[in-house]
This record gives C-alpha cells, structure tokens and sequence, in this order.
C-alpha cells in the first residue's frame, strides 16, 4: 500500500487435519499481496495437535518460501524441565537462523502448568530480550489468561485470540489497563467504531493490525481500521508501526 | 507487490478506502440497539449509531431492540425511536413467543405502524422456542397471510433455529419473506437447500459472515449473489469491517452490488 504500511501480526499456515488442509506460505503471500500487507508474523496451525517440536521445525521449513523476507516466525515452547526442545540459551540462539521473532505456547493441548516454575526460565530470557509471547490459546478462558499474565508481569504479551462473535471488552481493558506489556492484536475485533474507543482508553500504541489469517480476511480489519477515525499517526502505529518497532526493539 | 485491491483505478474498493463511501446507499437489513447483559456496547444508542451509519452511507437499518426481544421493552416504543430517524431507521416487531398477549396486541397495530414497521423478528434460540412450536403458529400465519419478511436468528445444530427447522419452516409458510439470519451459520446444505427449494421467498442474510474468509465466496457459488443480503448486527459489529468483508470477497463486483443493495431494492423497492 502506497499510503499505509501493514504489518499483520496474526497468521497462521500449515496442515491442520481437523480444519482440512490450511493455506500455506504462498497463499498467505498472494493474500498478502491482493491487499497491500507488506509484512507479516506467522505460526504454525497445526502447532496445538502437532506439537512444539514438530510445528517449530515444519514452520521453519515453510518460511523458506517466503524468498522476499517478508515473513516472521512464532515458534512454541515448551518446560525446560523436560528436554524435547534445545536447551534455553541454544533455543535463542536458533530463533534469529530460523527468522522467528516471536514466542508461544499452547499449555492446554500440550498439556502443561503455564507457571513460573514450569516455564519461567524461558520466559525470563524472553523479557530480557524483549521477545514478544504471543497469547493464542487461551480462548474464553479468561482466569487461566489473567492468571498467566499477572506470572510474567514483566514479557510482552501479544493477545492474537478468534474468541467468537461477542464482544471482549470487558475482559481485555482491564488487562491493558494493568499490564504495560500487554499489547492487543485485533483479531476479530468488530465492534463498530471500538477501535477508536480502544484508543482513547489506552494509547494506540499498544493496538496491533492482526487480522487472523486464514480464519479471517486480511482486507475486512483494514477497512475497518482505516475509516475508524483515528489520526493518521495512530493510524499508522496500529498498522504498522507498532509491530516494527517492537521487533526492533528485540535484543540479540 | 501486485496492485492492492484499494488501489485499484475505479473500484469498489478503491471508493470505499479513499472516500468511505460509493455512490449507491447500503441497505443494511440486520441491526438491533441497546445495551445488552453480557457486551460492552459504547455505541448501541440511536444517535451514535446513525452517525456510524451515515459514514458509509447505510440507507436504511433495519433492526429489533435488544430490550423488546428480552422482553422488557414493548415494540411501541420502538417505532417511535424511528420516528426520530424517520429516513434511516425500520424495524423488526420483536416477538417473544413467551409472551402471546403481547404478540397479538403488537400485530393488530403492525399496519399503523408503517412505513417504520418493516417485519418480524424471532430469536428461536434464545427464547428456547423452536420455531416449530406452536406457540409461533399465530404469528407465522400472521406474516404469512401478508407475505411480511421475517428474520429469523438462524444458527448451524440449532435445535429451536438450525437447518432442519428451517427447512420445515419454508415449506410451511410458502408467503413468508424468509430473511435467514447467519445464513444457518455453518449448516451450509441447509442453507442452500432452503433457497433452492423456495419459490424465490428465501433469501441468505449475512450477518456475522463478512470477515470470514472464503465464506460470502462459497454461498456465492451455492446459491448466486441474488439471494444474499447485507447485514452487521450492529451494534455488534462495525459496518466498515462488513463491508470491507464484502469486498475482500473473491466474487465479482456485480456480486458486492447485489449483496449491499441491489438484492434489497429488487426484492422490498426502493421507497420503504
């Protein structure tokens, strides 16, 4: 887009045999293409049936289509107590060669305690290097998100969640309100006008352009987005910027 | 990067990125108003949501009240909210099947109600009613003597609205306007097989669908655009990110105008 950079921070690509098979790499590029999102960060669909091992080495392998570098990884992680992912300083290590800038879990289908003492150590080394920990498991369960987010007060958190069709309002302010880390992908995010009441209530600095690729149309958040009656400043952070800067800000 | 679909000389989209508009008025025929229990609506009284509405150059919404559907607002309040807007709003009579006083104390007032009364509307599965029930019978027969539209709330496995209910329905009451709400959101054979089956008095409402990816493109394909219709459940749903769903749309632009108002002003005119 010539006025507006697009950074979508909510995708997803891969083989999900419940959901048929998803689209891949090339079909989020030409979505991509058809309406004007220049980047976006990616993970694997399939992550919550395949595993973390297995979702982090297959997304990698996809990304490898994205010859243009316009693609950023999220890999999942796992408690380092139990040794199926590289060790917690090797695991960094691997994020940059593997073009992953982001962190996630999915504790309810991998079937562990999202808790300090499960997964702190990995998580402590994500705040330091200010890697962003995208949220996208928690759907609907509301005390098991505040939970996690009042453990690690001190990680980016990116809430990228499809909750359904009603409003969240209610669940979310009071999380943005209390966590200055706690960042909102828009995601499903359709109540009129909200986006801009969104930002009176906390900044639009800590909005994110996240559309929910392949669930969710790229082009319909941008619509919204665009006519939401935002300065052109805030504009440009909630599209883009945002995204831009908290990757920048990722320590090697 | 190719052109986006905004930047495209002369589009529909193009018109509606650059000036929020186009030059032809949406109809958009699924709305309600007021507070609701369990959301948080900042913009679900009528002056906020007219100004939404007139943004993007929305006609006519056509809604039920939030408060008349639970019950705890009589629909004479509500025709005289569109008083108010008498250019923008129309509404559904809420009927609750719970109450049948009321029901029949509304429909003896419907015509006096008009042009503000527009039709009817059931919300089977939250009134725990299925739409089969005898307690709607007075007023299917109602709507069907006068070949009123009624939206139907409308959801896939539903046993008060699903696909099978609705299916029943249709070939009960041949002169209904049957507005199907979600589309039978998910139930997709029943959806077409509704449509197919009528005598052209079926028609696939959208609502909660634009922003689905790949979803307006398959109904599209199941049943044609001409028998699909525009709708946001605003408040719920903010009418740039429908539209902007509509033409995210791998359909035609023929398509897009038929969804956002062509399909409206063929089947109830232009003048309501």
């Amino acid at each position: 887009m010539k006025d507006l950079f697009f950074f979508d921070a909510d995708c997803q690509v891969g083989s999900v045999p419940t959901a048929g098979v998803l689209p891949g790499v090339p079909e989020l590029l030409a979505d991509m293409d058809k309406f004007g999102v220049e980047k976006a960060l990616v993970a694997h669909g399939n992550a919550p049936m395949l595993g973390a091992v297995q979702s982090n080495k297959e997304l990698s392998e996809m990304l490898k289509a994205d010859t243009g570098s316009r693609l950023h990884g999220v890999w999942s992680i796992l408690p380092t107590q139990c040794p199926e992912l590289p060790p917690a300083e090797k695991f960094f290590e691997l994020l940059e060669e593997n073009r992953i800038s982001a962190l996630t879990l999915h504790p309810f289908d991998h079937l562990f305690v999202p808790r300090r003492r499960v997964i702190g150590k990995l998580m402590d080394m994500a705040a330091e290097k200010n890697i962003p920990v995208m949220l996208k498991a928690f759907s609907n369960r509301w005390e098991d998100l505040y939970d996690f987010v009042e453990e690690f007060p001190d990680n980016r958190m990116i809430l990228c969640e499809k909750f359904g069709k009603w409003g969240h309002d209610r669940q979310i302010r009071p999380l943005l309100e209390n966590f200055p880390g706690f960042y909102f992908g828009l995601t499903g995010y359709w109540v009129p006008e909200g986006i801009r009441d969104l930002v009176e209530f906390c900044g639009a600095e800590r909005l994110l352009f996240a559309s929910g690729f392949p669930g969710y149309s790229q082009g319909s958040l941008m619509l919204q987005l665009k006519h939401s009656g935002l300065s052109d400043g805030d504009l440009r952070l909630i599209a883009g910027e945002n995204m831009v800067r908290l990757l920048s800000e990722v320590k090697k | 990067m190719s052109i986006a679909i905004w930047e495209r000389p002369g589009s529909l989209a193009e018109k509606f990125w650059n000036c929020g508009k186009a030059d032809f008025p949406i109809y958009d025929m699924h709305g309600h108003m007021g507070s609701h229990n369990a959301i948080y609506f900042r913009r679900c009284e009528p002056e906020d949501m007219a100004a939404h509405l007139r943004r993007i150059g929305v006609k006519h919404l056509v809604f039920s009240h939030h408060h008349a559907l639970w019950g705890a607002m009589r629909n004479a309040e509500v025709v005289e909210i569109c008083r108010r807007f008498p250019d923008l709003y129309r509404m559904y009579v809420g009927i609750v099947p719970h109450y049948q006083d009321n029901i029949r104390e509304d429909l003896k007032l419907f015509d006096s109600w008009r042009p503000y009364a527009f039709g009817l509307k059931c919300l089977a599965d939250y009134h725990q009613i299925s739409l089969l029930d005898k307690a709607y019978e007075y007023t299917f027969k109602f709507a069907d003597e006068r070949s009123l539209p009624v939206l139907f709330h409308t959801w896939g496995g539903s046993q008060f609205d699903g696909g099978k209910v609705m299916l029943e329905l249709t070939r009960r009451y041949p002169n209904i306007r049957f507005l199907m709400g979600h589309s039978i959101f998910g139930e997709w054979d029943y959806a077409e097989k509704t449509v197919k089956e009528s005598n052209g008095n079926v028609f696939l409402d959208l609502t909660a669908i634009p922003g689905e990816r790949g979803l307006i493109e398959m109904l599209t394909g199941r049943v044609g655009s001409e028998n699909l219709l525009f709708g946001t459940d605003m408040p719920w749903f903010d009418e740039y990110q429908a539209v902007g769903g509509v033409l995210s749309a791998d359909i035609s632009e023929n398509d897009m105008r038929n969804i956002l108002y062509r399909n409206a002003e063929r089947i109830f005119g232009t003048e309501w």
